[in-house]
């Protein structure tokens, strides 16, 4: 049996694109998986799209856009209407009248903390969803400890754990990588440690990429 | 010391959605998606 294609994919958790590629990186190895395709085995890497954001900001993701892009509200509120609609066409119901615009750093340092448990994707689709669709606050400790806690985790270890940032370290050092990568954007996808995919791609370009890795590794 | 870049081969559409900064550009076929659902709305 062959080894799985690995798929390291870098991402942050208040980025739409990144749930909507997700959503559609899922379709894409679920149809490779179809053909008969091989094992995947996904890791999900932290990428900090505005580390300079504060927790608690003041005001909501189109607050935050106008002021950071200078654009004005209705053309930024027509942005993240049609971002929704896209959301929506893979089925996801993104709430931007209830996001909490934050830092995400300390919800990497979860994901990471979940990852040390074997539980990494889940953490991840979990805080996906708490920020886009359940409008949860996802840069705050007590908030992020509650989630974890709903998912079964030991709240005074996961307490201890962000309290103590002992995961920043992995959160850098995914950024770091990133860097090594050439990354700018997210999502980017890393197939295999040799080809890179950018951005929010269709499900069938996913399914053709892992199929091409198979064929190559068949091939040899 | 800038960290040395590691070469990936790109595969996939260069032009798919992605955030950059606190940036989340809506591609253009996208928006031409959107156009075209409009259009298929208004037409029901």
């Amino acid at each position: 049996m062959s080894e799985p294609i690995k798929v390291d994919i870098w991402s942050d958790v208040q980025c739409p694109w990144c749930y909507i590629g997700k959503r559609k990186f899922e379709a894409g190895a679920a149809a490779y998986a179809a053909q008969g395709g091989g094992d995947v085995e996904v890791v999900y890497h932290s990428f900090e799209l505005a580390p300079d954001t504060p927790v608690d900001f003041d005001g909501s993701p189109a607050d935050y856009l106008a002021q950071r892009k200078g654009l004005p509200m209705d053309q930024v509120e027509q942005m993240l209407e049609r971002v929704t609609g896209i959301a929506k066409d893979v089925g996801l119901d993104y709430d931007y009248d209830h996001v909490h615009q934050t830092n995400t750093v300390i919800s990497h340092e979860l994901i990471h903390f979940a990852k040390s448990k074997g539980r990494q994707l889940e953490m991840k689709e979990r805080l996906l969803d708490a920020y886009f669709v359940r409008g949860e606050h996802v840069g705050r400790i007590p908030d992020l400890v509650a989630i974890a806690v709903e998912l079964g985790f030991d709240e005074a270890e996961v307490t201890e754990a962000l309290e103590s940032h002992r995961f920043l370290a992995d959160v850098k050092a995914d950024v770091a990588l990133a860097q090594e990568y050439g990354i700018q954007g997210v999502p980017f996808f890393v197939i295999d440690g040799k080809y890179g995919v950018s951005g929010a791609q269709e499900a069938a370009t996913f399914a053709n990429v892992l199929a091409q890795v198979q064929n190559e590794r068949e091939a040899v | 010391m800038p960290l040395p870049i590691i070469t990936l081969a790109q595969l996939g559409d260069p032009t798919a959605a992605a955030c950059e900064g606190d940036f989340c550009a809506i591609p253009d076929h996208h928006e031409q998606a959107i156009i075209n659902r409009k259009l298929d709305e208004d037409a029901v």
